[in-house]
Protein backbone atom coordinates (compact mmCIF):
# COMPACT_ATOMS: atom_id res chain seq x y z
CA UNK A 1 0.00 0.00 0.00
CA UNK A 2 2.85 2.01 0.81
CA UNK A 3 4.76 1.67 -2.28
CA UNK A 4 1.24 2.64 -4.17
CA UNK A 5 0.75 5.53 -2.37
CA UNK A 6 4.83 6.60 -3.51
CA UNK A 7 3.86 6.12 -7.18
CA UNK A 8 0.87 8.42 -7.43
CA UNK A 9 2.84 10.94 -5.11
CA UNK A 10 5.38 10.70 -7.67
CA UNK A 11 2.86 11.00 -10.32
CA UNK A 12 1.66 14.22 -9.01
CA UNK A 13 4.50 15.66 -9.10
CA UNK A 14 5.09 14.87 -12.30
CA UNK A 15 2.26 16.65 -13.33
CA UNK A 16 3.13 19.60 -11.39
CA UNK A 17 6.07 19.90 -12.53
CA UNK A 18 5.09 19.61 -16.43
CA UNK A 19 2.64 22.37 -15.94
CA UNK A 20 5.14 24.54 -14.58
CA UNK A 21 7.40 24.45 -17.36
CA UNK A 22 4.63 25.01 -19.59
CA UNK A 23 3.36 27.93 -17.74
CA UNK A 24 6.98 29.53 -17.22
CA UNK A 25 8.21 28.23 -20.78
CA UNK A 26 12.00 28.22 -19.11
CA UNK A 27 14.49 28.49 -21.53
CA UNK A 28 16.57 25.16 -22.62
CA UNK A 29 17.57 22.71 -25.33
CA UNK A 30 14.41 23.08 -27.06
CA UNK A 31 13.63 26.50 -26.47
CA UNK A 32 11.45 29.32 -23.90
CA UNK A 33 11.40 32.74 -23.15
CA UNK A 34 15.48 34.14 -22.68
CA UNK A 35 16.97 36.85 -21.11
CA UNK A 36 18.84 39.79 -22.99
CA UNK A 37 22.04 37.94 -22.12
CA UNK A 38 20.45 34.56 -23.22
CA UNK A 39 19.87 36.30 -26.57
CA UNK A 40 23.42 37.10 -26.74
CA UNK A 41 24.39 33.73 -25.79
CA UNK A 42 22.40 32.26 -28.29
CA UNK A 43 23.07 34.71 -31.28
CA UNK A 44 27.03 34.15 -30.58
CA UNK A 45 26.03 30.65 -31.11
CA UNK A 46 24.70 31.16 -34.87
CA UNK A 47 21.04 31.27 -33.81
CA UNK A 48 18.52 33.47 -36.09
CA UNK A 49 17.60 36.60 -34.45
CA UNK A 50 14.29 38.26 -35.72
CA UNK A 51 12.81 41.71 -34.91
CA UNK A 52 9.36 40.98 -35.20
CA UNK A 53 8.46 44.42 -35.14
CA UNK A 54 7.28 46.67 -38.32
CA UNK A 55 10.09 48.36 -40.30
CA UNK A 56 9.67 51.70 -39.19
CA UNK A 57 9.77 50.32 -35.23
CA UNK A 58 13.39 48.33 -36.97
CA UNK A 59 14.73 51.39 -38.10
CA UNK A 60 14.00 52.95 -35.10
CA UNK A 61 16.55 50.79 -33.38
CA UNK A 62 17.52 47.11 -33.06
CA UNK A 63 20.02 44.42 -31.90
CA UNK A 64 22.80 44.86 -34.40
CA UNK A 65 22.52 41.39 -36.82
CA UNK A 66 18.62 41.28 -36.19
CA UNK A 67 16.67 40.51 -39.33
CA UNK A 68 13.25 42.33 -39.56
CA UNK A 69 10.42 40.20 -40.61
CA UNK A 70 7.17 41.65 -38.70
CA UNK A 71 5.03 39.33 -37.43
CA UNK A 72 2.49 39.43 -40.21
CA UNK A 73 4.95 38.62 -42.70
CA UNK A 74 6.28 35.29 -40.90
CA UNK A 75 4.19 33.26 -42.85
CA UNK A 76 5.60 34.17 -46.06
CA UNK A 77 9.22 33.86 -44.93
CA UNK A 78 9.80 31.53 -42.09
CA UNK A 79 7.92 28.62 -45.00
CA UNK A 80 11.51 28.50 -46.39
CA UNK A 81 13.66 28.47 -43.50
CA UNK A 82 15.67 25.84 -41.61
CA UNK A 83 13.96 24.26 -38.66
CA UNK A 84 16.75 22.75 -37.04
CA UNK A 85 18.55 26.02 -36.81
CA UNK A 86 17.98 28.10 -33.31
CA UNK A 87 15.54 31.31 -34.30
CA UNK A 88 15.01 33.89 -31.55
CA UNK A 89 12.67 36.80 -31.57
CA UNK A 90 11.74 40.12 -30.23
CA UNK A 91 9.50 42.39 -30.70
CA UNK A 92 8.81 46.02 -28.09
CA UNK A 93 6.99 44.18 -24.83
CA UNK A 94 6.96 40.45 -25.48
CA UNK A 95 3.29 40.04 -27.02
CA UNK A 96 4.05 39.97 -30.94
CA UNK A 97 7.41 37.86 -29.85
CA UNK A 98 5.21 35.57 -28.00
CA UNK A 99 2.61 34.97 -31.37
CA UNK A 100 5.44 34.16 -33.42
CA UNK A 101 7.17 31.71 -31.18
CA UNK A 102 3.85 29.78 -30.47
CA UNK A 103 3.45 29.89 -34.23
CA UNK A 104 7.47 29.02 -35.20
CA UNK A 105 6.87 26.27 -32.95
CA UNK A 106 3.52 24.95 -34.80
CA UNK A 107 5.35 25.30 -37.99
CA UNK A 108 8.06 22.47 -36.53
CA UNK A 109 10.80 24.78 -35.09
CA UNK A 110 12.77 22.75 -33.19
CA UNK A 111 14.07 25.76 -31.06
CA UNK A 112 12.53 28.66 -30.37
CA UNK A 113 13.54 31.30 -28.26
CA UNK A 114 11.44 34.22 -27.00
CA UNK A 115 12.88 37.48 -25.51
CA UNK A 116 11.23 37.89 -22.22
CA UNK A 117 9.64 41.59 -21.98
CA UNK A 118 11.20 42.53 -25.52
CA UNK A 119 13.54 44.93 -26.97
CA UNK A 120 14.05 46.64 -23.52
CA UNK A 121 15.84 43.62 -22.37
CA UNK A 122 18.52 44.20 -24.76
CA UNK A 123 21.23 45.49 -22.44
CA UNK A 124 23.74 45.83 -25.39
CA UNK A 125 23.84 48.62 -28.00
CA UNK A 126 21.26 49.46 -30.67
CA UNK A 127 21.33 50.11 -34.15
CA UNK A 128 19.49 52.42 -36.33
CA UNK A 129 18.34 52.13 -40.16
CA UNK A 130 16.59 50.06 -42.60
CA UNK A 131 17.65 46.60 -42.99
CA UNK A 132 19.96 46.73 -45.33
CA UNK A 133 21.66 49.85 -43.19
CA UNK A 134 23.58 47.51 -41.04
CA UNK A 135 25.27 46.82 -44.33
CA UNK A 136 27.64 49.51 -46.14
CA UNK A 137 27.35 50.38 -49.58
CA UNK A 138 24.75 52.01 -52.27
CA UNK A 139 23.14 50.23 -54.94
CA UNK A 140 22.80 51.56 -58.58
CA UNK A 141 20.40 53.60 -59.59
CA UNK A 142 19.79 55.88 -62.80
CA UNK A 143 18.88 58.59 -60.70
CA UNK A 144 15.55 57.78 -60.33
CA UNK A 145 14.08 55.43 -57.06
CA UNK A 146 13.94 51.36 -57.82
CA UNK A 147 12.17 48.85 -56.50
CA UNK A 148 14.02 45.43 -56.67
CA UNK A 149 12.34 41.82 -56.69
CA UNK A 150 13.52 38.96 -55.81
CA UNK A 151 11.49 36.15 -56.71
CA UNK A 152 11.57 32.52 -57.99
CA UNK A 153 11.03 31.64 -61.66
CA UNK A 154 8.80 28.76 -60.54
CA UNK B 1 -0.11 43.63 -59.33
CA UNK B 2 4.09 44.59 -60.14
CA UNK B 3 3.83 44.60 -64.07
CA UNK B 4 0.44 47.09 -63.35
CA UNK B 5 2.71 49.23 -60.91
CA UNK B 6 5.55 49.22 -63.22
CA UNK B 7 3.50 50.99 -65.63
CA UNK B 8 1.80 52.95 -63.72
CA UNK B 9 5.23 54.15 -62.31
CA UNK B 10 7.36 54.21 -65.63
CA UNK B 11 9.54 57.61 -65.40
CA UNK B 12 9.45 57.75 -61.58
CA UNK B 13 10.63 54.36 -60.16
CA UNK B 14 12.59 51.37 -61.77
CA UNK B 15 11.32 48.18 -61.27
CA UNK B 16 14.08 45.35 -61.58
CA UNK B 17 12.93 41.62 -60.89
CA UNK B 18 16.13 39.40 -60.25
CA UNK B 19 14.84 35.59 -60.76
CA UNK B 20 16.26 33.36 -58.35
CA UNK B 21 19.39 35.88 -58.15
CA UNK B 22 20.29 34.57 -61.56
CA UNK B 23 22.43 37.44 -62.64
CA UNK B 24 25.46 39.49 -61.50
CA UNK B 25 23.41 42.13 -59.67
CA UNK B 26 20.85 39.91 -58.43
CA UNK B 27 23.83 38.07 -56.63
CA UNK B 28 25.67 40.91 -55.79
CA UNK B 29 22.66 42.92 -54.18
CA UNK B 30 21.33 39.68 -52.92
CA UNK B 31 24.60 39.22 -50.79
CA UNK B 32 24.84 42.76 -50.06
CA UNK B 33 21.70 42.84 -48.02
CA UNK B 34 21.55 39.25 -47.20
CA UNK B 35 18.70 38.01 -49.38
CA UNK B 36 17.71 35.07 -47.80
CA UNK B 37 13.69 34.14 -49.51
CA UNK B 38 11.80 34.92 -51.95
CA UNK B 39 9.79 37.36 -53.07
CA UNK B 40 12.13 40.28 -51.12
CA UNK B 41 11.54 43.63 -52.45
CA UNK B 42 13.54 46.02 -51.98
CA UNK B 43 12.82 49.80 -52.41
CA UNK B 44 16.27 52.08 -53.09
CA UNK B 45 16.17 55.67 -53.31
CA UNK B 46 17.75 57.86 -56.28
CA UNK B 47 21.16 57.92 -54.08
CA UNK B 48 21.09 54.41 -54.18
CA UNK B 49 20.43 54.45 -50.15
CA UNK B 50 17.93 51.48 -49.36
CA UNK B 51 14.92 53.05 -48.09
CA UNK B 52 13.33 49.52 -46.76
CA UNK B 53 12.53 45.89 -47.80
CA UNK B 54 9.81 43.75 -47.84
CA UNK B 55 9.64 39.92 -47.60
CA UNK B 56 6.67 38.13 -48.20
CA UNK B 57 3.88 38.70 -50.87
CA UNK B 58 2.68 42.13 -49.67
CA UNK B 59 -0.29 43.91 -51.09
CA UNK B 60 -1.14 46.47 -53.72
CA UNK B 61 -1.87 49.69 -51.03
CA UNK B 62 1.50 48.42 -49.42
CA UNK B 63 3.52 48.32 -52.45
CA UNK B 64 1.97 52.06 -53.55
CA UNK B 65 2.98 53.22 -49.86
CA UNK B 66 6.37 52.14 -49.98
CA UNK B 67 7.10 53.31 -53.75
CA UNK B 68 5.50 56.72 -52.55
CA UNK B 69 8.04 57.42 -50.21
CA UNK B 70 10.95 57.11 -52.27
CA UNK B 71 12.79 60.01 -52.53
Amino acid sequence: MASRRWMIWAAIAVAVAGVGYLVSRPAGPQGGVVSGDELASLFAGGARVIDVRTPIEYEGGHIPGAENVPVDQLPGAAGVWDREVPIAVYCLSGERSANAAGYLTAQGFTRVYDLGGGIGSWKGDLVTGAQAGDRPGAIATSGRPRMIEFSSDT
Amino acid sequence: MVDRLKQEYEGKVDFTIHLDGADEEGERIAAMIGVRYVPTFVFVNSDGSIKGTDIGAIGEAKMRQRLDSLK
